[in-house]
């Protein structure tokens, strides 16, 4: 069993064996909700290949999801990054807009969904707002903390060489804030991306959330499930691949260490998984 | 070459009650090719300063004038640490404080580099660089502008003496070839009589008590006869001054 102690092997082992359990305990129960994995299997290739009964196939779906995720997540930035560098730089606005900050890192985004489903009906803007909602706390409260820690011997240093302002902002600022953006996008997705599959499920027709619940109301389990793997594998993916080579490239100038973490303070993430 | 005019400066921290005092009035002139070291144990506000000096800061009152040839003078500067942007390449961090950052720049920043032996890390990141080389990054950082007045603070205080020591020699060289006027911060009394053609002497409470040439040939050995007297001279003062112990 020495192969055992890679731990490769013990991993894809567990994987193997969690996979077999399931497939032969589902025909022993007594229900047809439990979908085996191979029917889940086989219907996300099917999904893949544009075999479906939904109205939108699985890319046309996760596109539009995917656009209302940008819409939402650039509005939650756009308003996000100068709230958070007005939090950060002056002490009035910390004191001012704290309470609401923390409060929004709290806030389910189910309920931002509902509320946003109420306010807008069904349609776009639900599943936006819904996005840009869940995601702007983690954008604020990730911001102030990088505008807190700027070195400030960097920046006394630039003051001695009479550097302007426009390069300090470029060369020390922009650059000392970057793992805090980075944070605050890697945390504010991972809220958002669960806020927008609710939305869609409360307030839309369309988009890869309603589609989980298209096949919830054609009482398929395996479309339920396939769908929710399709949503992991698709965060899977941002987060190795896009994160992954966009960190790396970003922070480059880090010899062999955690790409994303800035010295001396962490990022705010709190909140960040299992809420939805 | 610059002329430093400081009249009547003092720097108070507000907080305590009376506030605490770091410059307490004091007044001097540095003029053309002077090495001039600012000696004094920590505290005395030496720090204080140079940051005044720098404009990292501003004085409670009294009259800073820097300038070169009647108009204001440019400042190099070398920090305790090296203050170094991590995130840009050595060569990046020359030219960041650069006014122009133009191919001339570039090219002149490239010659410092060579100048403290560290042409080959041109493209490389600061954390791939020793303490040392860090520095020394710094060093040519503040000569890369050509500055008229050569600030550094305790440039060599966080460093091994084996290190200390050969910087010490690498910045001489680089003195002696440019002749900047240089005002240099320690608390080590042996690198100013080393560097210095003058010391000033600080006590705590940033009271100036003393202003003294040092008239001794260049170079300096650090063991030589000459070299040790001047030095067991210095530390005599400040011992009949009471100051060490404040």
């Amino acid at each position: 069993m020495a192969w055992v102690r890679s731990p490769r092997a013990a991993r894809l082992l567990s994987w193997g064996c969690f996979l077999a359990a399931w497939q032969v305990a589902v025909p022993l129960l007594p229900t047809d909700l439990l979908p085996t994995p191979s029917a889940v299997a086989a219907f996300m290739v099917a999904e893949l290949r544009r075999d479906t009964l939904a109205p939108h196939t699985v890319y046309a779906s996760f596109g539009l999801s995917f656009q209302r995720l940008g819409v939402g997540l650039f509005l939650a930035f756009a308003a996000g990054v100068p709230l958070g560098l007005l939090m950060g730089l002056r002490r009035w606005a910390e004191d001012f807009l704290h309470d609401f900050a923390v409060a929004g890192l709290a806030m389910p985004s189910l309920a931002w969904a509902l509320v946003a489903g109420m306010w807008f009906g069904f349609g776009d803007l639900a599943p936006v707002v819904t996005v840009t909602l869940a995601a702007v706390p983690f954008v604020v409260i990730n911001v102030a903390e990088g505008a807190r820690n700027v070195p400030a011997d960097l920046l006394q240093m630039s003051t001695a060489y009479r550097v302007g302002r426009t390069a300090v902002i470029r060369h020390v600022i922009l650059p000392a804030l970057m793992p805090f953006f980075f944070a605050a996008l890697r945390y504010g997705l991972a809220n958002a991306w669960k806020g927008l599959v609710l939305a869609e499920v409360w307030a839309s027709t369309e988009g890869a959330g309603w589609v989980i619940k298209f096949w919830y109301d054609a009482h398929r389990s395996q479309g339920i499930v396939g769908y929710a793997l399709f949503f992991v594998l698709v965060a899977l993916l941002i987060e190795r691949v896009v994160f992954g080579r966009l960190s790396r490239w970003v922070f480059r100038w880090r010899p062999a260490r955690q790409h994303d973490s800035p010295d001396g303070a962490g990022p705010v993430t709190a909140g960040a998984s299992g809420r939805a | 070459m610059a002329g430093v005019r400081v009249r009547e400066l003092r720097k108070e921290f507000p907080g305590g009650d009376p506030p605490v005092v770091a410059i307490e009035d004091i007044s001097f002139t540095v003029d053309g090719q002077e090495f001039v070291s600012v000696v004094g144990p920590s505290g005395c506000g030496k720090s204080t300063l140079l940051n005044i000096l720098s404009g990292i800061d501003t004085a409670t009152r009294g009259q800073v004038d820097i300038t070169q040839n009647g108009r204001p003078a440019r400042l190099g500067y070398v920090f305790q640490s090296a203050r170094l942007l991590p995130w840009r390449s050595v060569l990046d961090n020359l030219l960041f404080v650069q006014p122009a950052r133009g191919p001339a720049d570039r090219e002149r920043c490239r010659r410092y580099l060579d100048m403290v032996r560290l042409g080959h890390t041109a493209g490389q990141y600061p954390g791939q660089l020793s303490g040392g080389m860090q520095q020394r990054v710094g060093i040519a950082r503040a000569f890369s502008i050509e500055p008229d007045l050569l600030l550094m603070d305790e440039p060599f205080s966080h460093l091994d003496a084996i290190t200390a020591r050969s910087l010490r020699r690498e910045l001489h060289d680089l003195w002696q070839e440019t002749r900047k006027t240089v005002l240099f911060v320690t608390h080590d009394v042996s690198e100013a009589v080393e560097l210095s053609t003058r010391i000033l002497m600080l006590a705590p409470g940033g009271r100036l008590v003393a202003d003294l040439p040092v008239r001794l040939p260049f170079p300096r050995d650090p063991a030589a006869d000459e070299v040790a007297l001047a030095r067991a001279d210095l530390l005599r003062r400040f011992e009949s001054l009471d100051l060490l112990a404040g």
